[in-house]
């Protein structure tokens, strides 16, 4: 299986560097159309993408993104919020309220 | 159950008195199945911390790194240098099985070769690019590990919330319903019971009379 990237010119031209091959470049007008296209490839089994993008996607959308597991989409560059949630969901506790919040 | 479906018949209580010990069973076996799954899930949720601490912090790295070369070389080079690399990361996903659930086990192939065995020239390309590329490697097998625990995270998270729905489900739906119906039955019974007793005396009286 392969490792893809999704993001801009900028955010893939670093993963091209240490040798993805699978690279979607999309803006954020055709980001939702994109991503879909990349998540429903067999082939793809780790999707890097630029956690700043997943918010632009509509929030059903970014829900069933962050839900998968086939691919596995890992959101770079921005901390735990879409875990958060999901966990505060599930558990029905922030466990990752730090103390100073 | 709704007590107007049921039939107040002796086979009916014995059927819901059997039916309401086997959810009790269920409900109390669902329960320790939550609790061992969210103890299980703690342990993974302090590696998942720690995982996006980490995928976050090589970013970082990377992304400096990167505007670095890019500053220096200029972005054709840099672009050049990325689309002449040879290497292919690859990973396997296979599945391991806790506690009745299935996880996924990533497994990357990330060749992390020699610089002249990289694809692009050792001259022509500085050492900015060079170091841009390792760190980016680094990002990927932190990533490629990320993505391993937050799967296993987000599945086991989905399995708490099943189990969850279907305790209270048991506790505050299906083993109500099923007393009330027990309730409704027995009710039903010891009235018939008392009708049949009081027509026994009424016609003992009549023939009495007679």
């Amino acid at each position: 299986m392969e490792i893809a990237v999704i993001g801009n010119e900028d955010f893939v031209l670093g993963f091209r560097l240490a040798g993805l091959r699978r690279v979607f470049v999309a803006t954020p007008e055709n980001y939702g159309e994109v991503i879909m296209k990349a998540m429903s490839d067999p082939n793809i089994g780790i999707l890097a993408a630029d956690g700043k993008d997943m918010d632009l996607l509509p929030s059903n959308v970014r829900q069933k993104v962050l839900d998968s597991v086939q691919p596995v989409v890992v959101p770079v560059g921005r901390g735990e919020t879409d875990l958060r949630e999901k966990v505060k969901r599930a558990i029905g506790v922030d466990l990752y309220k730090t103390e100073d919040e | 159950m709704p007590t107007h479906d049921i039939t107040p018949t002796r086979s009916v209580l014995l059927d819901l008195k059997k039916r309401i010990k086997l959810s009790q069973n269920g409900h109390k076996i669902m329960k320790m199945k939550r609790d061992g799954l969210i103890i299980e899930f703690f342990e993974v949720m302090e590696k998942a911390k720690q995982m996006r601490g980490s995928v976050v912090s090589d970013y970082q790295i990377a992304m400096n790194k990167i505007a670095v070369a890019t500053a220096v070389e200029g972005e054709i080079a840099v672009k050049s240098a990325a689309y002449a690399i040879k290497a292919e990361p690859q990973v396997e996903v296979g599945s391991k099985s806790i506690m009745g659930m299935a996880v996924p086990r990533v497994e990357a192939k990330i060749e992390r070769g020699n610089i002249l065995n990289k694809g692009y020239g050792v001259i022509s390309t500085s050492a900015y690019i060079e170091e841009a590329s390792e760190a980016f490697e680094n990002l990927l097998v932190t990533l490629v590990r990320a993505a391993e625990i937050e799967t296993t995270m987000k599945k086991r998270l989905d399995e708490i919330e099943k189990t969850k729905r279907r305790v209270n489900a048991l506790e505050f739906k299906v083993i109500p319903d099923l007393l009330e119906g027990k309730r409704f039955v027995e009710f039903r019974l010891e009235e018939m019971s008392r009708e049949e007793t009081i027509r026994l005396k009424l016609l003992k009286s009549k023939s009495e009379k007679a």
